[in-house]
């Protein structure tokens, strides 16, 4: 909805009766949506999250995957020159960067049972954990939406309809990947997977497309 | 639609300059309007002394004004800075849908909006609309609530404004965390409009009504602030309060035992970044970023709230 004041549209009709110009209205961008208005944000966003997943997220991820170590590397020296070269974030220095990295590591600890369930694996073989896999249902984060050069915020009603599109990117990650019966401690892991960067000490929270237990 | 606008801006363009020329002398800097709800709460505060502190030290001159949550007074605050010839307006709004009007007679004034903290349902009026992830801060402050409820119990949701998308999304957040957990039971769930007071009231009834409760989650942390004040007076320092904001209040509550954990909005960085991408507009007519901005948010908790200061954390 556009709301116009009195004396602009005064004003507007002088210019037209001056001129004689005719007013052409363009199309409202909403009637191109009117037919999925209908559906709550949840559904929309799943829905949106489900056609873009495999032709876009899934490739973005692959386009854009760089070996853990070699990016631990180059966050040691400069977070702005990783991002650069590396990282995925929405325009604008406000954001976080995110990155799409693959590792392969020794699980450390595994919370298997939790409904946030997680791995946690040292990748570095200092026998300390350095990242953690969430395995889901439930996911922290946004990473998965962030990190697609694709989505924009500014394209979304507002933050509840952005935050079920994160949910949903979140729910299929989770869907994606499967979580492993009996215990998995000391086993290898080899994942691949989106996720922010907030703060560079901060263990990395992946959330992964891909997780393959046991030797390669 | 966007015909017809273009049509009047640019007739309505000389008159303004026209307008505005005659004020400017009066500055040497150009004037920012800075409008917050009530300074009572300190997260407001934050963002107003951070927006003055950069805008300052950008050379602009300021005026700082408090809408109460009030969108009439909000739109009489507009006609002010309109009045005044402000060449920006930061904005934390009374209202998602009743703002669009005010910042767009800002905008077919000429001046160009920069939403902090608050979103409105409409793009391409304000110029940035840079807000929390408030999502993504409500999953951390739900996960540490469930993590210290030990995953079941019975709890309490105090929600937000509802005019307020912060008050939705924010309870979504918690949800979307919450409701895997099918032993955390809610057994009440109130608004408390962001009030203190309110909160503290609420939060008496509700005790009442369920003595048995384990934990309450707040959508901000004044409500945070009144309901352990009231559970507190009722001699109920078992139960564990969960906020977000990141107020030195209830910094200062994690740190003495009292309220367990709050969820902390870069307020302050948020306000001079507004300020920056202002500047850069009112210089270059471009602020280089898009529209809607997201910040990210830090849980905090007793490890470590010591280094909370002023919605900031220092390291």
């Amino acid at each position: 909805m556009r709301v116009i004041g009195v004396i602009p549209l005064i004003v507007l009709s002088l210019v037209n009766a001056v001129s004689g110009c005719k007013v052409v209205r363009n199309p409202s961008p909403e009637a191109k949506n009117a037919a999925q208005t209908d559906q709550s944000d949840e559904a929309r966003m799943a829905n949106y999250a489900q056609e873009i997943w495999e032709p876009k997220v899934l490739p973005a991820v692959q386009e854009n995957l760089v070996p853990l170590l070699e990016l631990r590397k180059i966050l040691d020296q400069d977070i702005e020159k990783a991002g650069n070269a590396h990282g995925l974030r929405p325009e604008g220095e406000a954001n976080l960067w995110n990155f799409a990295v693959s590792g392969t590591g020794k699980i450390i600890e595994a919370k298997t049972k939790s409904k946030a369930a997680k791995l946690q694996v040292d990748t570095d073989a200092d026998g300390i954990a350095d990242v953690t896999v969430q395995l889901g249902p439930i996911i922290r984060g946004t990473a998965f939406r962030d990190a697609m050069p694709f989505i924009n915020f500014s394209d979304f009603r507002d933050q509840i309809e952005y935050a079920k599109l994160a949910r949903a990117m979140n729910d299929l990650a989770h869907r994606g990947i499967t979580i492993p019966e009996g215990d998995v401690v000391g086993q290898t892991v080899t994942f691949e997977g989106v996720y922010t960067l907030n703060n560079p000490t901060d263990k990395p929270e992946i959330v992964p497309v891909s997780v393959i237990y046991g030797a390669q | 639609m966007q015909t017809n606008r273009r049509i009047f801006v640019s007739g309505l363009a000389s008159v303004v300059s026209l307008a505005s020329s005659t004020i400017s002398f009066a500055a040497d800097g150009k004037l920012i309007a800075i409008l917050t709800p009530s300074h009572d709460n300190p997260f407001f505060k934050a963002e107003a002394v951070g927006a003055e502190a950069r805008a300052k030290e950008l050379g602009y001159e300021t005026i700082v004004l408090v809408h109460d949550d009030d969108p009439n007074k909000q739109s009489e605050l507009f006609d002010t800075a309109i009045a005044r010839g402000a060449s920006a307006i930061i904005l934390d709004n009374a209202g998602a849908d009743a703002t669009v009007a005010a910042v767009q007679r800002a905008k077919d004034a000429g001046i160009p909006s920069f939403l902090i903290d608050r979103e409105i349902k409409e793009s391409g009026i304000a110029v940035s609309q840079i807000v929390s992830n408030n999502y993504q801060g409500a999953q951390l402050g739900a996960e540490e609530f469930v993590r210290i409820m030990g995953e079941e119990g019975n709890y309490v949701e105090l929600v937000g404004r509802e005019a307020d998308t912060n008050a939705g999304i924010r309870s979504s957040g918690y949800h979307d965390i919450i409701d895997q957990y099918t032993d955390m039971v809610m057994v009440a769930q109130q608004s408390a409009n962001w009030s203190q007071t309110e909160a503290f009231e609420k939060m008496e009834s509700i005790l009442q009504a369920n003595p048995d409760i384990k934990g309450v989650i707040c959508g901000n942390d004044t409500m945070a602030m009144g309901a352990w004040a009231a559970l507190e007076g009722a001699g109920r320092t078992d139960v564990l309060v969960v906020g977000f904001d990141g107020s030195n209040d209830v910094r200062d509550s994690i740190l003495a035992g009292g309220i367990k954990a709050t969820v902390l909005q870069p307020a302050y960085r948020q306000a001079q970044v507004a300020v920056e991408q202002a500047d850069q507009y009112i210089k270059t007519g471009s602020t280089g970023q898009k529209e809607k901005q997201l910040m990210d948010c830090v849980l905090i908790n007793a490890e470590n709230a010591a280094k909370l200061e002023t919605f900031a954390l220092v390291e």
